[in-house]
């Protein structure tokens, strides 16, 4: 075992990368005098991953949408019962999630580290599914799937991508339907396992004051060999359009809520670059930050509620968008005013004070996310899943120069490819 | 492990330190204290969120947050919440330490003295009031907010419970006010609530970084020079023992899923030592993922995707929540009720009892490891005689017995029902 060490200069702090001769990806983030350790291993399957075929097949398999949530549900339960259980013993809390681009297992402890970290490669790697166990979970997964359909703000999301996306399965909701999961089989489970929850297909962060060897070690004892598998994705034909330009819903609410989102040009499969997400968050705090002119008029003209506002980069495997939302009582003025501002920095592109102001905000938003081990584990995770470096980011950020912003807003919010989703009180 | 070093910096304005260089970042939080009341619940919201959006100095929303943009980053948030019957006021100023910037820059004092700033020097007109275009932005922002409660049903069902069940108590009123009180607001109303939270409330301050605090001391000092301090409020809150009548009220909405929330009463709040007893028996009943609720009500009957409980300390209560279908409503009222009496009897292993401790301790110290989180875990204790650091409170529940949790249990009584319900099926 021959770890490589990564250093940050700025934050003067180092990780430990190694690659397990199972093709596990292992990093190590050791934080000192923090009680707090955390680990989490995933794999890149999501929801959208609902067609594949391993490289020696020779047709895609077709798997309902919820699959890989489901899968998630299910993989708590072993031969030896369930894992909340085994935690339970080493007090650990456990938890794990499902989105549109992977899965992800994870558990966060303050004691007991050794032994929880055996629990979660323990379970991960003994899928036990039986024709009760899946049914079982059935009404638990229903009762979460309308849940979601209660809340206005996973819906405006939902109609948002239905509306960018004319055939990329981000479109589709990461649970499925009451519908689709009634023909989930422990058959489907299995059949997603064996492709995705192969070691080569998986990643494993570990944060917290540990001993990097020692966690190696503990790897390395309880990795159970099997033969790599490729998998191949398949993912139909996205064209650069929209679908449509506005979707409206009714709900029983009392505020109405909005997202616009600027979709962006990404080739099949592919992931935007660290260098593409810097910019990406200079561009947009110079457009939209408390200090420009699309918040002021935004506040002034009163078309949001102001602790609403927010933005987002929903970007996975062959997808990418902006996406700004609030509630609103006039969110058709708000959505005009945001594309207004857009089109005026388009335009005159963003100043040379408004890139420094930009660039420093970032820099310190950025360094908070250093201070946990929860948001330096997921940030590990998801960089390590897209094939991208963590420390990467910040010195990308600190040599950010003003001579490309412009480029990169030519790029960025495109008006032509932009859709509106409102959510409004039925009683409105 | 970190001490807390607290002194009085004037009669009822304390300031409270905690040395911390794990972080990345700096933190002061300026919190004022008041006793809950209808009357003036609403202006008393509004002074956060007024005095966090400009100031004399940068009048504007546009220009303050250039300035915190060029503090790299620096934010100074507004929030509202309740301590027992009381209504907490906080700023929260976060910044990023000096250690990890390109250039020295003092980072903390400046953004200390513009937090200074945007308390003690708000922007006024003329007439010394605050303008009456901020005074509209701020009664539309609340009147907003109080309405977009009901758009997570969750929370609404949650506070509904609260509403009813200490309706006759100041912990009843919702820390925002209602609609009514938020539209009554004037600007005169809110500049006599900003001088009277100055004078009268009882003001915490804290700083939770790796810096110098005397400079930042000195000048919160300073400024309540200036500031004729009255008479503190008592620190008491009502905590009601036993429940006359069940109450149950019903509400319907056009939404798929039920939510159902039973507010209990405990009998045990602050400074009681049994407090300890009350947040493992919690945690037993319905605050982990072993815990009774969630394997009986979610794992074994499938009734829902969530079933879990939340103690209030400062309060005594206990609301238990879940969702459910409308026709499992009865069943998992039912199964609720029969956890609790399974504790009552004693039904739980040692094993179960031990890592349900475990888990509580392991929380506790992971707050540690939180900036936010800490600071949020000592403003809780702000009427406590003592200030237990985490440590403290992990010894506390290390010395719960079996016993100290079944008369925990046996002290709990249901007091209130609520259920919000579909229309449709």
């Amino acid at each position: 075992m021959n770890p490589k060490k990564i250093t940050s200069e700025i934050l003067k702090e180092n990780y430990f990368y190694m690659k397990h001769p199972s093709g596990l990806d292992i990093y190590v983030y050791p934080k000192k005098d923090y009680n707090s350790k955390y680990a989490i291993i995933g794999s890149n399957f999501g929801s959208i991953n609902n067609k594949f075929k391993l490289k020696n097949e020779l047709s895609y398999t077709n798997i309902p949408d919820g699959t890989a949530h489901y899968l998630e549900h299910k993989l708590f339960e072993s031969k030896k019962g369930d894992a909340f259980e085994l935690f339970s013993k080493t007090g650990a809390s456990a938890n794990a999630y499902t989105s549109f681009e992977k899965t992800a297992y994870l558990f966060s402890c303050a004691d007991n580290f050794d032994k929880s970290l055996e629990i979660l490669l323990e379970f991960v790697q003994s899928p036990y599914f039986t024709e009760q166990g899946v049914l079982k979970e059935r009404g638990i997964i229903s009762q979460e799937i309308k849940m979601y359909s209660d809340s206005p703000d996973w819906k405006v999301l939902l109609n948002l991508l239905d509306a960018l996306y004319k055939n990329h399965p981000v479109k589709i909701d990461i649970a499925g339907s009451v519908e689709s999961i009634s023909k989930i089989t422990p058959e489907t489970l299995y059949e997603c396992y064996n492709a995705f929850y192969n070691l080569s297909n998986m990643c494993l962060c570990v944060v917290g004051d540990v001993d990097y060897m020692k966690v190696f070690e503990i790897v390395d004892k309880n990795l159970k060999f099997s033969p790599a598998v490729e998998v191949e994705r398949f993912f139909p034909d996205e064209p650069h359009e929209i679908s449509k330009k506005e979707v409206t819903e009714r709900l029983d609410m009392e505020t109405s809520m909005f997202n616009i989102g600027f979709k962006e040009n990404i080739s099949k499969g592919e992931r935007v670059s660290v260098k593409d997400l810097v910019y990406h968050d200079l561009i947009i705090s110079a457009i939209s930050s408390k200090s420009s002119n699309m918040y002021d008029e935004l506040i002034k003209s009163q078309s949001i509620n102001e602790v609403s506002f927010s933005n987002e980069y929903l970007e996975g495997p062959g997808y990418a968008s902006v996406i700004f939302s609030g509630e609103s009582q006039n969110p058709k003025k708000a959505c005009e005013i945001i594309k207004k501002h857009i089109e005026k920095a388009h335009k005159n592109g963003i100043d040379k004070k408004t890139f420094e102001r930009a660039k420093k905000y970032a820099y310190g938003q950025s360094l908070a996310v250093f201070n946990g081990v929860s948001s330096i584990a997921n940030l590990q995770l998801d960089f390590a899943l897209a094939g991208k470096e963590i420390f990467e980011y910040l010195e990308t950020l600190k040599n950010a120069d003003f001579s490309e912003i412009n480029a990169h807003l030519g790029k960025k919010l495109n008006i032509d490819n932009s859709a509106v989703s409102i959510v409004k009180p039925k009683n409105e | 492990m970190p001490s807390i070093t607290r002194t009085e910096i004037c009669k009822g304005v304390n300031f409270s330190y905690i040395p911390e260089n794990k972080f990345k970042n700096e933190l002061i939080s300026f919190s004022m204290f008041i006793p809950l009341d209808k009357k003036h619940v609403s202006q008393n919201a509004v002074i956060p969120s007024l005095l966090t959006h400009s100031c004399k100095k940068y009048p504007s929303i546009k220009l303050l947050n250039q300035k915190l943009e060029e503090l790299y980053g620096a934010s100074i948030s507004p929030s509202v919440s309740k301590v027992g019957d009381f209504q907490a006021l906080t700023i929260t100023a976060f910044c990023a330490d000096d250690r990890f910037l390109p250039y020295k820059s003092a980072n903390i004092n400046n953004l200390s003295n513009l937090l200074c700033e945007l308390i003690f020097s708000p922007n006024l007109n003329k007439e010394g009031l605050f303008f009456d275009e901020d005074i509209e932005r701020e009664k539309t922002q609340i009147i907003e907010e109080i309405k977009s409660e009901k758009n997570d049903k969750k929370v609404y069902a949650r506070g509904k419970c609260v509403e009813i069940m200490c309706k006759n108590e100041k912990y009843g009123i919702n820390s925002l006010g209602t609609i009514e009180s938020a539209k009554n607001l004037s600007s005169k109303t809110i500049f006599d609530a900003w001088k009277n939270l100055l004078e009268n409330a009882h003001v915490e301050i804290m700083m939770i970084g790796n810096g110098e605090n005397n400079l930042i001391i000195n000048e919160f000092k300073k400024r309540f020079q200036n500031i004729k301090r009255g008479k503190n409020p008592p620190f008491k809150t009502e905590i009601i023992k036993k429940v006359n009548e069940i109450t149950q009220k019903q509400e319907s909405m056009d939404v798929t899923q039920c939510k159902l929330v039973m507010g209990f009463r405990t009998e045990t709040a602050k400074p009681d030592e049994k407090v300890s007893a009350v947040k493992v028996m919690n945690a037993l009943l319905g605050g982990t993922p072993q815990s009774k609720l969630f394997l009986n009500v979610r794992e074994k009957l499938s009734l829902c995707y969530y079933c879990s409980s939340r103690y209030n300390a400062n309060k005594g209560i206990i609301l238990i929540e879940s969702a459910v279908e409308p026709q499992n409503i009865e069943k998992a009222k039912k199964e609720i009720l029969e956890q609790i009496k399974d504790i009552q009897l004693g039904n739980f292993s040692d094993t179960q009892l031990e890592e349900t401790k475990l888990y509580l301790k392991q929380n506790t110290k992971k707050i540690q490891d939180d900036i936010e989180l800490m600071g949020t875990w000592y403003l809780l204790q702000t009427f406590d005689e003592t200030k237990k650091a985490p440590s403290e409170a992990i010894k506390e529940i290390e010395n719960v017995s079996r016993e100290d949790v079944i008369n925990a249990a046996l002290k709990i009584s249901l007091d209130t029902i609520y259920i919000l319900s579909g229309s449709k099926e």
